[in-house]
């Protein structure tokens, strides 16, 4: 029955109609993976900026909070100003990353200053600041381990195979950058009183 | 890979919670039905239909509000924004090392340390933690604690989970009642409804054993996958194993809570003599062993 009088064609057919269909289901589902992943990236750095903000806008609060109690350490002041202002500038997400790790070690000098002034660090207001802006400093930390993350699953799936093939049909066969941890992080920030 | 069986683990939780809701749903109607029987044989369809009316109630209210009823049996608060600044910030930062949006932060005041996570999943989910958690562990602990629970959260744990609480919960109360309508039925209906009554007999005994044990076969096997996901998220094994080290040698396992809930705590709660086949949680040692070889 099945190789008589043009069966066997028909099977063929039915054959090539699943491939083609097997096919177009492949093509999609790594379009849609490839196209997913570059979103969950974009999310990935949008999480980083709010983080960011939210720290430059905690910033001001925590200078009026400071200042009445160190009078003499205008010039640690001065740079927390200084880099908020350049941060807020920044556009681009690279600039917009490395002034932000500036901001983030003129704070860390602001609070190993405040070691030496028990009343400031005595105070709720500084307390909470301080948990405030601690708790953003992992939330970065955070959100770039999910940047990276999210690079890393996009990086491999357009450079290996079938993604690769699919990538080079969209254009997209560049791989993301991933962010890199700065240096000042890892070391214990050096102030001079 | 990690990711690879995360997105598995997602699968098999949605289609389990699914699969459950449906057996719940059989289970209790027929229980219902024979409990029915025994009261009322005249009435026995109405009963049928009452049940099939209230176990649809039940199971829609449990899924879309168990973990209300949850956080109300565990006598949890909202968390302070300033007083528990601290803990919100843990929980946010974890929730963005996820990719998941914030959960809802609350505070049980209990000096044990423990703490669990309950909702629906990733867009509806709860994270708790007692205060004894909060006075006795460092930030790298908390952290590997509040990562242990944002994986139940993040593979959809706390959904099936959840909805075995709520089930551990109904089988119970239901053979108790089917116990006591077989003690007050009368004779001759027990003799007519003949085979069905004995195995609801049977049934009612053996099945708040038979759901305890499935409640711990079940939440023992989730805990390695989410002390080993809260690893990942946290890239910090130790901040966990030492936070386990800790419930280790602090807690008492006195907690007042449910049996029915306490696989959905980081801990077992309540530390029962029964301890190694009812236990919902594999022993602490093992956990700590296995974190400090990653």
């Amino acid at each position: 029955m099945l190789f008589g009088d043009g069966k066997v064609w028909e099977w063929i057919a039915l054959i090539i109609v699943i491939a083609v269909l097997a096919f177009i289901a492949i093509f999609f589902s790594y379009y849609n993976r490839i196209i997913r992943l570059s979103n969950r990236i974009d999310n990935a750095w949008s999480q980083i900026d709010v983080q960011l903000k939210k720290r430059a806008d905690l910033v001001p609060n925590l200078m009026e909070t400071v200042k009445g109690y160190m009078k003499h350490e205008q010039k640690a002041i001065d740079m927390v100003t200084k880099a908020r202002k350049e941060m807020l500038g920044a556009s681009a997400p690279a600039e917009k990353m490395k002034a932000g790790n500036v901001l983030a070690s003129a704070l860390k000098s602001i609070f190993a200053i405040a070691e030496n002034y028990p009343n400031l660090k005595a105070s709720e207001n500084f307390k909470l600041l301080q948990e405030q802006l601690d708790g953003i400093e992992s939330k970065i930390a955070y959100s770039r381990q999910f940047y990276n993350d999210s690079v890393l699953s996009y990086n491999n799936a357009v450079t290996t195979f079938p993604g690769r093939w699919m990538a080079v049909r969209m254009g997209r066969t560049k791989e993301k950058p991933y962010i890199e941890i700065p240096d000042a992080e890892r070391k214990v920030p050096k102030v001079s009183f | 890979m990690a990711k690879v069986s995360f997105y598995d683990q997602i699968s098999k939780n949605k289609r389990n919670s699914f699969f459950l809701i449906i057996f719940i749903f059989g289970l209790v109607a027929g229980l219902l039905y024979v409990i029915g029987y025994l009261l009322f044989p005249e009435a026995a369809i109405f009963f049928l239909v009452f049940a099939v009316v209230w176990v649809s109630a039940q199971a829609f209210v449990s899924y879309r509000f168990g973990d209300q009823v949850v956080l109300k049996a565990t006598k949890a608060e909202p968390a302070d924004p300033t007083e528990h600044a601290y803990l919100i910030n843990t929980v946010e930062g974890l929730s963005i090392a996820a990719g998941i949006p914030p959960p809802k932060v609350y505070v049980v005041d209990d000096p044990e340390i423990n703490a669990f996570a309950c909702g629906r999943g990733p867009n509806n989910a709860s994270i708790a933690v007692t205060t004894g958690a909060l006075e006795n562990l460092n930030r790298s602990e908390l952290e590997g604690v509040v990562g242990h629970e944002m994986s139940h959260i993040k593979n959809y744990d706390v959904r099936f989970m959840t909805l075995v609480a709520v089930f551990v919960g109904l089988i119970a109360i239901l053979s108790y009642i089917l116990l006591r309508s077989y003690l007050s039925s009368r004779g001759d209906n027990r003799s007519k409804a003949g085979l069905l009554i004995v195995v609801g007999f049977i049934f009612a005994i053996l099945a708040p054993v038979v759901s305890r044990l499935v409640q711990a076969i079940i939440s023992r096997r989730r805990e390695y996958l989410a002390d080993a996901s809260s690893a990942e998220l946290t890239r910090y094994p130790e901040g966990l194993a030492s936070a386990l080290e800790k419930i280790k040698n602090k807690n008492k396992g006195n907690m007042d809570v449910s049996e029915a809930i306490s696989h959905l705590f980081i801990s077992d709660p309540k530390i029962s003599t029964l301890d190694s086949i009812f236990a919902t949680h594999p022993p602490l040692e093992k956990r700590i062993e296995v974190l400090r070889e990653m």
